[in-house]
C-alpha cells in the first residue's frame, strides 16, 4: 500500500528532479567537460538530495544544489585529469578578444554572444551562466561559488561590459 | 529560489583592488537591471537615472546586454537525461522503483534512502507552528536565524546517513558559514522554515509508518519572537494517524487546529502530482463586533476578487477542508453574480442596501450593500493594450498549469478585435519577450506564440515584470485598457528587490495607467496574500483559475470586467445611528478596512471595479437595545460616549461612498441613507438569502466565533432555497460544495 505521506515528499523530490536536472547536467558538464560524466554527477547530486533535511533546504534548495553538484563536478574533473575545464576561480585570465563578426553578419547574434561569453575568464563564465541560465541570486551564486556578493556583482559587470564592447564592434 | 532574500553589499568593492567611480557606478546599474538592490539603494539608482541622460543610456546598454546573453544562452542545446534514464533517476532518488530492472549504474552503493525520511516530520509539524507566528504577522516569509530561538526535538529517531553524505553537508555548512558569517543551523537545534509549507500539506510529510514506529512521541516547541509572542505546540506524532496538533498564542486563541483526522481523508489533499506543497496565505483575523457609540463609523474599500472561492473549491473538490485563513468571505460572496439593478445615468454603478433578519442569530440583522457597476456593450468597450506576463518556470509544467493557462488565454485572444492589442512577456529564469505587442487583428501570430510556451527554469519575476510594464506603456492608448496580466503558479520568486520595492513599482506603474491583474493557477505552491496583494497595489483583480470553466468565467463571461475598469479607489464609510444600530460587525473584508480619514483622503489607494461587475458587502447589525457581543471594553471613566443625535429617529445609517473615474484624480461622493424596514429573513430577496448562505458558509470554514448555532446542513437548506434561476449554474456548485464540507465536518 502507498501511504500518502511518504507520497508528498517523493512528490517534491520528483519535483526537484523535474526542475533541476536538466539546468544541473548542462551547469555540470561545462565542469566535467562531457555530458556522460555530468549526467552522473547530476544523478549523485539528486541522492544526496534524499539524505537531507527538507526543511533545512527550504529556499535554500537551488543554492544547495548547485553547490553540491559543482563540488562533485570539480571531484570528478580531478579525478579524471580531464582538464578541458573551465573553472576553478584561481584561473583569472584576460578575456579573448573573440567578437566573430562574421558571425553577427549572418545573423547569428546567440553564436556571437555565446562566442564572447566563451572568451571570459572562466570565473566571469561560471558567474555568467549561473545567473543567466540558472536564474540564481547573486546571494546565492555568492553560496555556490564561495565568492563574496558583491565581487559576484562585480564579475557580472564586467562580464556584461566585455559583451557590450564585442558586439558593439561588430555591429559597428 | 531563495524566499529569504538577502540583499548583496550595497557598497560595491572588490578585496584588493579599488574601483573608480565609473565601474562602481555601472555595476550597481548592473545589480539594478538584474533585480538585485535593495529599496534605498534603487531609489538612489532611480534618481540617479531620472537626473542623468548619460545613466540612462547605460542602463539601457546593460538592458541589452543582459536581452544578448540572456537569449544567447537560453540558445545553447541542452543536455536533459534520456527519458529512461531520468525515470529511473527518480525512482532511485524517490526509492520507490517502479520497474524492477534498475540499471547496474546505480547500484553502485545501496542507500537507505528511505530510512532517512522520518525526520521529516518533526520538521514539517514544527514549521507549521512557524506558519502560524509567520501568518500572524502577516508575513509570507520567516527566515528562522531571527524568529526560531528554541526548538527542540526530542526523541526524532537517528539520523540516518551515509558518510559521504556528511562530508558534504559539512562541506556545506562550512562554505556556507564563512560565505555569509551566519551559521547554518544544526538540525538538532534549529530548522529552516523559509518558504513555509502550510498545515494541511504537512501531513504529506510524514513517515511511513513502519520508519515511524520506534521514533514516535512529543516533542515541544518554543518559539519566542519578539513582535508576535509566545506560540507554544505538542506535538504527538502516531503511526496510524496524523498527530493532533493545536497552536495556541500567548492568549490561547486556537491558531489552528489539526486535529487527528483518518488518514483516507488526508490522502486526497488535492494537490496535483509532483508538486511540492509551499502554498502559504496571511493570517486572518475576523471583525469583531463593534460598539456604535465608540465606533460609529465603519469605512472599507471595496474588493472584488473572487480568487478565495476557487481556491475553497479546490480544496473541497480535493476531499479536505481549506485551511481557514484561505478562506475570504468577501470573495466567496463576491464570487457570484447577483441580479442588482445597474445604475439609471451615467454613473458608474448603482448603490443598493437591505436589511433583514440574520439567519444564523435570530436576535441580530443582516444589512446587505450591493454595488453594480454599469454594464458596457462589449462590442463598444475601449481598446485593449494587454501585456500577459507569464510564468513559464519548470513548477508551471503541470497540467493544471501552463496548459490550462493557455486555453484560458486562448479564450480571452479570441474575444480581442483589430484596436487590442496583446504582447507576451515570459519569465523563469530569465525573462523575454516571446511576442511584441501584436493588434488583436493577428490572431494566428499570437496564438502560434501562445502555443509554443512551454515550463522550464526556476523563477525570477522581477525583470520580467519590469518588461511587461515596459511594452505595455510604449503601446498605451489613451482612454483604452492598459492592464499587464500576471499568469504564475504563485513562484512570483521577487528577483525584482524586495516585496516592498515591487509592489511600490506596481503601485507607480498604476498610477500612470497601466494596472496589473494577476490569474493565479495551479495547487502546491500558490502565494495566495502575496498574489491578491500585487493585484490590489496594482488597481487590478485577483482570479483563481483551477479549471477551463472557471476560465471561461473570468476571461469571456466577465471580460468587461476583467478588462475596464469603470471605477476606482471605491471606498465605503458607514455612519451607524445609535438610536437604531447597537453594534454591528463586518464579515469579511478584513484586510480591506481603512481609517475613517482615509475616506475623504484622495491620495488613499481603494478597490477597483469593473464594468458589469457586482460587490457585496453584509454587515451583522445589533438593534438597539441590545447588547453587542464583544463589547469587552470598560466604560470610559473621563467622558461619555457619544449622545445621540436629534432627530433622524427611524434611521439605521447613512453610506457614503467615494470613488474616482477611471483616470480621474479628484473623487466623487454618492450618500444614502438606510432604513430598516423591519423585514424578516424569509421576506428579504432572493439575492440577499443567497449572499447571507455563503456567509455562512464562509464563516463555517473558517470556524468563526460569530457561526452562531450554524451547520453546514442549515446552510444547505438557505443556499437550497434562494437558488434562483442560476444561469450559469454556480450557485448549484456552491451547494455540492456545502454537501461536500458537510461530509468532511458531520
Amino acid at each position: 500500500m502507498k501511504d500518502p505521506r511518504v507520497a508528498g515528499e517523493s512528490e517534491w523530490l520528483r519535483s526537484v528532479v523535474a526542475s533541476y536536472e536538466g539546468p544541473l547536467v548542462r551547469y555540470a558538464a561545462r565542469i566535467t567537460g562531457d555530458a556522460e560524466r555530468a549526467r552522473d554527477v547530476v544523478q549523485d547530486t539528486f541522492l544526496r538530495l534524499c539524505e537531507q533535511d527538507r526543511q533545512q533546504l527550504d529556499g535554500r534548495l537551488a543554492e544547495w544544489l548547485y553547490t553540491v553538484c559543482r563540488r562533485r563536478a570539480l571531484d570528478v574533473q580531478r579525478k579524471e585529469h580531464r582538464m578541458r575545464a573551465t573553472l576553478p576561480a584561481e584561473l583569472d585570465r584576460c578575456p579573448d578578444q573573440a567578437p566573430q563578426a562574421d558571425a553577427v553578419e549572418r545573423g547569428e547574434m546567440h553564436a556571437a554572444v555565446l562566442a564572447v561569453i566563451g572568451g571570459l575568464p572562466t570565473n566571469q563564465q561560471e558567474v555568467v551562466r549561473l545567473k543567466f541560465q540558472a536564474g540564481l541570486s547573486y546571494r546565492e551564486i555568492a553560496g555556490v561559488t564561495g565568492l563574496s556578493v558583491s565581487n559576484v556583482g562585480y564579475l557580472l559587470h564586467v562580464a556584461l561590459k566585455t559583451v557590450r564592447a564585442n558586439i558593439k564592434e561588430c555591429e559597428g | 529560489m531563495s524566499a529569504d532574500y538577502h540583499q548583496p553589499d550595497s557598497n560595491m568593492s572588490l578585496n584588493g583592488a579599488s574601483l573608480d567611480a565609473a565601474q562602481l557606478a555601472e555595476a550597481r546599474l548592473t545589480a539594478y537591471v538584474l533585480g538585485e538592490l535593495d529599496a534605498d539603494d534603487r531609489a538612489a539608482v532611480e534618481k540617479a537615472l531620472a537626473e542623468s541622460e548619460s545613466a540612462r543610456q547605460q542602463l539601457g546598454a546593460i538592458r541589452r546586454s543582459v536581452e544578448l546573453v540572456t537569449g544567447a544562452l537560453a540558445s545553447e542545446p541542452g543536455v536533459e537525461l534520456p527519458i529512461g534514464q531520468r525515470q529511473r533517476l527518480i525512482d532511485r532518488v524517490v526509492g520507490e522503483p517502479r520497474e524492477a530492472d534498475i540499471v547496474p549504474r546505480f547500484s553502485k552503493e545501496s542507500r537507505p534512502a528511505r530510512s532517512v525520511r522520518r525526520k521529516f516530520v518533526g520538521y514539517a509539524l514544527a514549521a507549521s507552528i512557524l506558519l502560524c507566528v509567520a501568518a500572524g504577522l502577516g508575513r509570507l516569509l520567516l527566515s528562522s536565524m531571527q524568529t526560531a530561538r528554541n526548538v527542540e526535538l526530542a526523541s526524532l529517531a537517528d539520523r540516518v546517513r551515509g558518510t559521504r553524505a556528511v562530508d558534504d553537508a559539512n562541506g556545506y555548512r562550512d562554505r556556507y558559514q564563512s560565505a555569509h558569517e551566519e551559521p547554518l543551523p544544526e538540525s538538532k537545534d534549529f530548522f529552516v522554515a523559509e518558504g513555509i509549507p502550510m498545515a494541511t500539506g504537512m501531513v504529506a510529510g510524514q513517515p511511513e509508518p513502519t520508519a515511524d514506529a520506534h521514533s514516535r512521541g512529543l516533542f515541544t516547541v518554543d518559539i519566542q519572537d519578539k513582535e508576535s509572542g509566545v506560540a507554544k505546540g505538542m506535538v504527538s506524532s502516531s503511526t496510524s494517524m496524523a498527530g493532533g496538533f493545536v497552536g495556541r498564542t500567548k492568549k490561547g486563541e486556537a491558531l489552528f487546529d489539526l486535529s487527528p483526522a483518518p488518514s483516507d481523508r488526508l490522502a486526497g489533499l488535492g494537490f496535483s502530482e509532483g508538486q511540492p506543497n509551499t502554498e502559504s496565505y496571511a493570517r486572518l483575523d475576523e471583525n469583531s463586533f463593534l460598539d456604535v457609540r465608540r465606533d460609529p463609523l465603519s469605512t472599507f474599500s471595496i474588493d472584488v476578487d473572487t480568487a478565495s472561492y476557487a481556491n475553497v473549491r479546490r480544496f473541497l473538490n480535493g476531499g479536505s477542508l481549506p485551511p481557514r485563513d484561505a478562506v475570504r468571505i468577501e470573495e466567496m460572496l463576491n464570487y457570484f453574480s447577483y441580479h442588482y439593478a445597474p445604475p439609471a445615468d451615467q454613473t458608474p454603478f448603482a448603490v443598493h442596501a437591505e436589511v433583514a433578519g440574520c439567519p444564523w442569530e435570530p436576535k441580530h440583522r443582516l444589512l446587505r450593500i450591493a454595488l453594480k457597476g454599469r454594464e458596457i456593450d462589449l462590442a463598444n468597450r475601449p481598446a485593449s493594450n494587454l501585456v500577459f506576463l507569464i510564468d513559464v518556470s519548470g513548477s508551471m509544467d503541470d497540467p493544471a498549469k501552463l496548459p490550462l493557462l493557455q486555453s484560458a488565454l486562448r479564450l480571452l485572444i479570441d474575444k480581442l478585435a483589430e484596436n487590442d492589442r496583446v504582447a507576451m512577456v515570459v519569465y523563469a529564469g530569465s525573462s523575454g519577450l516571446v511576442l511584441p505587442s501584436t493588434s488583436g487583428l493577428y490572431k494566428e501570430t499570437i496564438l502560434r506564440a501562445l502555443d509554443q510556451l512551454h515550463a522550464g527554469g526556476s523563477t525570477n519575476g522581477g525583470s520580467g515584470i519590469q518588461l511587461a510594464y515596459q511594452v505595455a506603456r510604449e503601446k498605451f492608448i489613451q482612454g483604452g485598457t492598459n492592464r499587464v496580466l500576471l499568469c504564475t503558479d504563485g513562484d512570483f520568486n521577487v528577483g525584482v528587490t524586495d516585496q516592498g520595492s515591487l509592489t511600490r513599482l506596481i503601485e507607480e506603474e498604476a498610477k500612470s495607467g497601466v494596472f496589473l491583474s494577476v490569474l493565479g493557477f495551479g495547487t502546491g505552491n500558490l502565494k495566495d496574500s502575496t498574489m491578491e496583494q500585487l493585484a490590489d497595489r496594482g488597481n487590478g483583480n485577483y482570479a483563481y483559475i483551477d479549471t477551463h470553466n472557471e476560465a471561461r468565467k473570468v476571461l469571456v463571461e466577465q471580460l468587461g470586467g476583467t478588462l475596464v475598469t469603470i471605477a476606482k479607489d471605491v471606498k465605503l464609510q458607514l455612519e451607524f445611528n445609535p438610536r437604531q444600530v447597537a453594534g454591528y460587525r463586518l464579515i469579511g473584508y478584513e484586510n480591506r478596512l481603512l481609517r475613517a480619514e482615509d475616506f475623504n483622503d484622495d491620495k488613499k489607494d481603494a478597490g477597483e471595479i469593473g464594468a458589469g461587475h457586482t460587490v457585496t458587502a453584509l454587515y451583522e447589525l445589533v438593534p438597539a437595545g441590545g447588547e453587542a457581543p464583544a463589547g469587552n471594553v470598560d466604560g470610559l471613566k473621563y467622558q461619555r460616549p457619544l449622545e445621540p443625535a436629534g432627530g433622524f429617529g427611524d434611521e439605521s445609517l447613512t453610506l457614503k461612498l467615494r470613488y474616482k473615474e477611471p483616470e480621474g484624480a479628484s473623487s466623487k461622493l454618492i450618500e444614502t441613507v438606510v432604513k430598516d424596514a423591519g423585514s424578516n429573513y424569509a421576506q428579504a430577496s432572493e439575492d440577499f438569502r443567497f449572499s447571507a448562505a455563503v456567509a455562512g458558509f464562509g464563516l463555517l470554514l473558517r470556524d468563526s466565533q460569530y457561526k452562531g448555532d450554524l451547520t453546514f446542513g442549515a446552510v444547505l437548506e438557505l443556499a437550497q432555497a434562494s437558488r434562483g434561476t442560476d444561469e450559469n449554474g454556480y450557485r448549484a456548485e456552491l451547494i455540492e460544495l456545502v454537501k461536500k464540507a458537510q461530509a468532511l465536518r458531520p
